[in-house]
């Protein structure tokens, strides 16, 4: 994505604009902030100090003596002052200048950015390229009315193209402009016509309808909930019961001194376990999904609001996973694999591959009537909960049972018209949907022992992301039909997909249907 | 073209094609590389500082020798067949695996040779989709034949390409 630099044509010159002009303020906002946080604390301190309260801080730090810079400062303000201010000058020019020397424009095919004063950097995303974009707000940015779009393309975290910062209503009308126009070149490769009306992808754009702007609220996930949830994983729960055993064991004396010398080694673990939880609650909070017409809006995000659309057809795989924990209040989450979200980093891991953090059961039907309309209400639920043979799941052999003693009964898969439904788990409950049409490729290996006893293992991958659909020990027999079967409605869903005009016929009622030529009308029927 | 339908992880009826028993040389070659220095090592020490060293002698040329039959029936294990829309890949004998491919899908079809796979004339095809898990691998093809696949592969991919 990354060009070298060359000049622009003459006549492509107009269109270039630039980004807010307090962004450069927002970009230093945190070093300003950190050099003002620092200088009063140093302040606070002296006067304090001075005033006979003695110091704050462990004395060490604080009395330095002559020799402490901190005394020299506050013996000469003015000196203090100018350090302060220098820094916050330089830090301000350097921001000021790579704002000046930013632009980005939307050119008819592709979104650019040009950036860098010493290191120049032209960044182009095609529209067909672009897999997802996402609106972020940093706490700062919201306090100022920006927000920075994120520009998400196949190519990992490294090819995407930041906007930082736009004022929040441009920024959306941006989001909006890209995700129209990108939604538009959507399997637009050189053979495939674009399944609206057999236009070639080059006349994109032209005559559409604006999509819903704002989108229809889906669902929306308590903030309470979500911290019950949160608190309700097998890290705490482990942690908990090892506190517990640890009271119980101070109060047998005996035991007492060896427990008080082990805390000191548990509490780092405890605060790598609150870390996470903590992290998953800022990532997930106030959770609100929205229907866009063609995609699925997810704002989420305690302190960095985040919002993030994902157009329909960039997902993968769609997954419903329920931990032990959450089966007594029913609860479920579901993620789904999206084009181009993957090798996204430690940071946004989770973020944009999590439709729903907490929900019931019936909110998970409400998200995936938008994403997967044609999921029957019967099929979810048998895949949910079922946990033992059913017409239409093809369950794994009875003879390994030794090797699955709890969940050979519910591990099963069921091969719908439109998508393919793997169900496993009896501890962690799982069922995962990929449908035909996103079938990537198709694995069936067998190991040693599998080889001794005849069964075989499946793995249907899609594009990567959290969602892994394989199933364990099948009967050869089964795992090779399920090879054929998967092969040849991948192969039909392949064809469909690349035909110019939709088929007359309609399509038989069923589970999923991902295929393109649901995009454009897909959830008048939802409500 | 043989009816897709049957595509087995054991035997079966399509034409399967082997890869080249030259792919067992390079891979005996690499193993002898790693043996032969150890069998050396050991006769040496067996021969000037202890008896016992001859003890390991015998065992690294039994492990030797075993990895040796190991090669050679891994490498007459691995099969491919081309279908009308997939390629298949079918790897193993004692851990089976069996890789289907839809032409639709490739993202791009790499053909690697070492200096050793050269000298035999042989080269590695490897097979690329958007997931980085499920491309197959095909090693052991003679380079012209794995240049016709590559060709035929990309061709077959354009014609039948499907989006994401």
């Amino acid at each position: 994505m990354t060009d070298p630099v060359v000049p622009p044509p003459p006549g492509e010159l107009d269109g270039w604009q630039r980004l807010h002009p307090l962004s450069p303020i927002l970009r230093g906002g945190l070093v300003l902030l950190a050099v003002l946080g620092y200088a009063a604390s140093q302040l606070f301190d002296q006067v304090l100090s001075s005033l006979g309260l003695g110091s704050v801080v462990p004395d060490g730090i604080a009395e330095g003596g002559p020799d402490d810079p901190t005394a020299a400062l506050v013996a000469h303000p003015l000196l203090a002052l100018l350090l302060v201010l220098g820094v916050i000058g330089v830090v301000a020019g350097a921001n000021w200048a790579s704002w000046r020397f930013s632009r980005f424009r939307v050119a008819p095919h592709q979104v650019e950015l040009r950036q860098g004063i010493v290191f120049r950097q032209h960044r182009q995303v095609p529209f067909e390229r672009v897999q997802a974009v996402e609106l972020s707000r940093p706490l700062l940015a919201r306090a100022l009315g920006l927000a920075q779009v994120v520009v998400q393309s196949a190519g990992g975290s490294d090819s995407h193209l930041r906007l930082a910062f736009l004022s929040l209503a441009r920024a959306e009308q941006l989001r909006d402009e890209l995700l129209e126009r990108a939604g538009r070149s959507d399997e637009a490769s050189p053979t495939v016509l674009s399944p609206g009306g057999g236009l070639p992808h080059d006349e994109v754009g032209v005559a559409t309808a604006p999509p819903a702007r704002a989108g229809i609220p889906v669902l929306q996930v308590p903030n309470g909930r979500l911290f019950v949830a949160t608190i309700l994983h097998s890290s705490t729960i482990v942690l908990g019961a090892l506190l517990l055993a640890a009271l119980g064991g101070t109060g047998l004396g005996r035991y007492g001194p060896v427990v008080i010398i082990g805390v000191p080694a548990v509490l780092p673990i405890a605060i790598g376990v609150a870390i996470g939880r903590v992290k998953e609650l800022l990532t997930h909070g106030n959770f609100l999904i929205a229907d866009t017409g063609t995609g699925v809006r997810v704002q989420e995000g305690l302190t960095d609001l985040r919002t993030n659309t994902i157009p329909l057809h960039r997902l993968q795989a769609i997954e419903l996973v329920q931990p032990l924990w959450w089966r007594p209040f029913g609860w479920w989450r579901i993620r789904v694999n999206v084009a181009g979200a993957h090798g996204g980093g430690e940071g946004s891991e989770g973020r944009e591959t999590t439709l729903l953090p907490v929900g019931t059961l019936d909110d998970a039907r409400l998200v995936l009537a938008v994403v997967a309309p044609r999921l029957s209400r019967e099929d979810l639920h048998d895949g949910a909960l079922g946990d033992r043979p059913q017409p239409g799941w093809q369950a794994v052999s009875n003879r390994t049972r030794v090797l699955d003693p709890l969940s050979w009964r519910r591990n099963a898969f069921r091969i719908g018209p439109d998508a393919v439904v793997l169900r496993s788990g009896r501890v962690t409950r799982r069922v995962v949907a990929v449908p035909h049409a996103r079938v990537q490729s198709l694995t069936v290996s067998q190991g040693w022992l599998e080889g001794r006893l005849r069964v075989a293992s499946v793995h249907v991958v899609p594009a990567p992301g959290p969602v892994d659909p394989r199933l364990s020990h099948l009967e050869l027999a089964d795992a090779e039909l399920f090879l054929a079967e998967v092969s040849e409605r991948a192969r039909a869903a392949r064809r469909a997909a690349s035909r110019p005009t939709p088929s007359l016929a309609p399509d038989p009622p069923g589970l999923v249907d991902w295929s393109p030529q649901q995009q454009g009308h897909p959830h008048d029927e939802r409500s | 073209m043989a009816d897709p339908s049957t595509v087995t992880l054991h035997g079966g009826d399509l034409p399967w094609r082997p890869v080249s028993p030259r792919l067992a040389r390079v891979r005996l070659v690499t193993l002898a590389l790693l043996v032969v220095p150890l069998l050396v090592a050991a006769g040496v020490v067996g021969l000037l500082v202890t008896r016992w060293a001859l003890l390991g002698l015998v065992v690294v040329a039994v492990a030797g020798a075993w990895a040796a039959w190991v090669v050679v029936r891994q490498v007459s294990a691995i099969s491919w067949v081309e279908l009308e829309e997939e390629i298949v890949i079918r790897r193993g004998r004692l851990f089976r695996t069996l890789v289907s491919v839809p032409y639709g899908r490739l993202q791009y079809v790499d053909i690697q040779s070492g200096p050793l796979m050269r000298s035999q004339g042989i080269a590695t095809c490897e097979i690329h989709t958007a997931s980085p898990e499920s491309g197959g691998s095909l090693p052991g093809l003679p380079v012209e034949e794995a240049e016709a696949l590559r060709t035929r592969l990309s061709a077959r991919g354009e014609a039948q390409r499907a989006g994401l």
